[in-house]
């Protein structure tokens, strides 16, 4: 009885065992068709760094849909689902870091691009920054102007409140000031704004003006007719004039000294005459614009060489300075 | 009156309360068929038909087939479809942002090579 009894419980043992071995066997894990796929993509993008840093909580929702889809799974369509889910979130995470990356290479580029025209124009940017810290200073004082009147009207108050008095006469003082503050700060704006203008239409600041020189650029030797190139050129002068109406020009012909005199005068006309008229046609007021031929009378340079001659070739547009015209903007 | 013990009551309920479970078809998934439908209107949105078409079609077609799942009755697989759609349509907007940015970069940097070549010119010319 007793014998029989401890066979059985060995023999129970060993079976339950053998049961544990083969079910280990039979539930051993399988990851998913396809996962492995998807975690050898994930795992390359990862491993690019400029990539991967544009997008961290993308990344972190891919990993977790490809951890999901590695997941043995008993129903084949759960599991091709999670693997196609996870395919899809790694491609987007890749091709939104891809996005980043060029929006910040862009910001890049766009500063090269800048600094390109900067360095080419240093003299202008020289001028330009001269009449800049002229008109800062313009505006540095009107700024301390309306801080004192700031000030005036704090005292008034002051004065208003110790003695008693009716609070309006105060108030009105303070609204005055407000007034010349927004005024000053108003009239720097569109003093830093003009000068952003001048700089983009590459012309100088001058006793005469805003002068914008164009030299050979617009016409052919001898032509009075407007090179296709010359739109570019003139397409600045055209948007600075739209943006400041009140403004107007000046555009005179000049030539060098090759040539009867009288011929040199009539092709200056007509040459300050065919930039009117493309002006005009741009939607310039024509009453803005006046175009005078000064012929080979006003060099800059000598007519002795070539590179004089060559400057003395040009096309000038003279925008009046006409401060009172700013000032109505308003 | 006491023909009904309480006990028979509640038992009379519980049944009906089950069996009225299993009568009810598991619900249409209509969250997840309008997220996907709303994927797909802002990929259209962003022009994704032109720079990612591929995506864009298997986005509507998984849509189409999620809606028949629906009508078969087969919510689980409507489910997952709806999912797929919606995961598909939004690569295909993504994958159109990214065109579009690259796109962008290349025109910017023909631009600046453009504008140095220029001034260089003008600044020569006026030596």
């Amino acid at each position: 009885m007793n014998k029989s009894h401890s066979g059985r419980a060995r023999f129970t043992l060993v079976a339950a065992a053998v049961a544990t071995i083969l079910a280990g066997c039979a539930g051993m894990p399988k990851a998913p068709p396809g996962s492995e796929a998807v975690r050898s993509k994930l795992t390359t993008l990862k491993s690019q760094p400029q990539l991967a840093a544009q997008v961290p909580v993308d990344l972190e929702q891919a990993e977790k849909a490809v951890v999901l889809a590695e997941t043995p799974q008993r129903d084949a369509q759960v599991a091709a689902h999670r693997v196609y889910l996870a395919d899809r979130l790694v491609d987007t995470a890749r091709v939104t870091a891809e996005t980043r990356l060029a929006e910040q290479q862009r910001a890049e580029l766009k500063r090269q691009g800048d600094d390109a025209r900067l360095a080419a124009r240093t003299n202008e940017a020289d001028a330009a920054q001269l009449a800049a810290s002229a008109a800062r200073s313009d505006a540095a004082s009107s700024r301390v102007e309306a801080d004192s009147a700031r000030a005036d009207a704090n005292v008034a108050r002051t004065e208003a409140d110790t003695a008693r008095m009716t609070t309006e006469a105060a108030r009105v003082a303070a609204d005055s000031a407000a007034v010349a503050a927004a005024a000053a700060a108003t009239a720097k704006a569109q003093q830093q704004e003009l000068e952003h203008q001048i700089a983009l239409l590459q012309a100088k600041t001058t006793e005469r003006g805003i002068v914008l020189t164009l030299g050979d650029v617009l016409f052919a030797s001898g032509s009075d007719q407007l090179k296709p190139g010359a739109a570019g050129h003139l397409d600045r002068l055209v948007g600075f004039m739209g943006t400041y109406a009140d403004r107007v020009a000046t555009i005179e012909g000049h030539t060098d000294s090759v040539g009867e005199e009288g011929y040199n005068q009539g092709l200056s006309q007509r040459r300050a005459d065919a930039v009117k008229a493309y002006l005009a046609g741009r939607g310039i007021a024509p009453t803005r614009l006046t175009s005078i031929g000064k012929g080979e009378t006003y060099p800059i340079a000598g007519n002795e060489s070539a590179g004089g001659r060559q400057q003395n070739r040009r096309v000038e547009v003279v925008i009046g300075n006409d401060v009172k015209s700013v000032a109505q903007l308003r | 009156m006491k023909k009904f013990p309480p006990i028979y009551s509640c038992a009379v309920i519980l049944i009906a309360l089950a069996a009225g479970a299993c009568a009810s078809a598991p619900p249409v998934p209509e969250a997840s068929l309008q997220a996907a439908r709303q994927a797909i209107t802002t990929a259209e949105g962003v022009d994704a038909g032109h720079s990612a078409p591929g995506e864009l079609a298997e986005a509507r077609s998984k849509l189409a087939e999620a809606d028949a799942a629906v009508k078969a009755g087969r919510m689980a697989s409507a489910e997952q479809l709806a999912l797929q759609s919606r995961a598909s349509a939004e690569l295909a907007a993504a994958k159109t942002a990214s065109i579009k940015a690259l796109a962008v970069n290349a025109e910017t940097k023909a631009s600046n090579a453009a504008l140095i070549q220029e001034l260089n010119r003008n600044t020569g010319e006026r030596k």
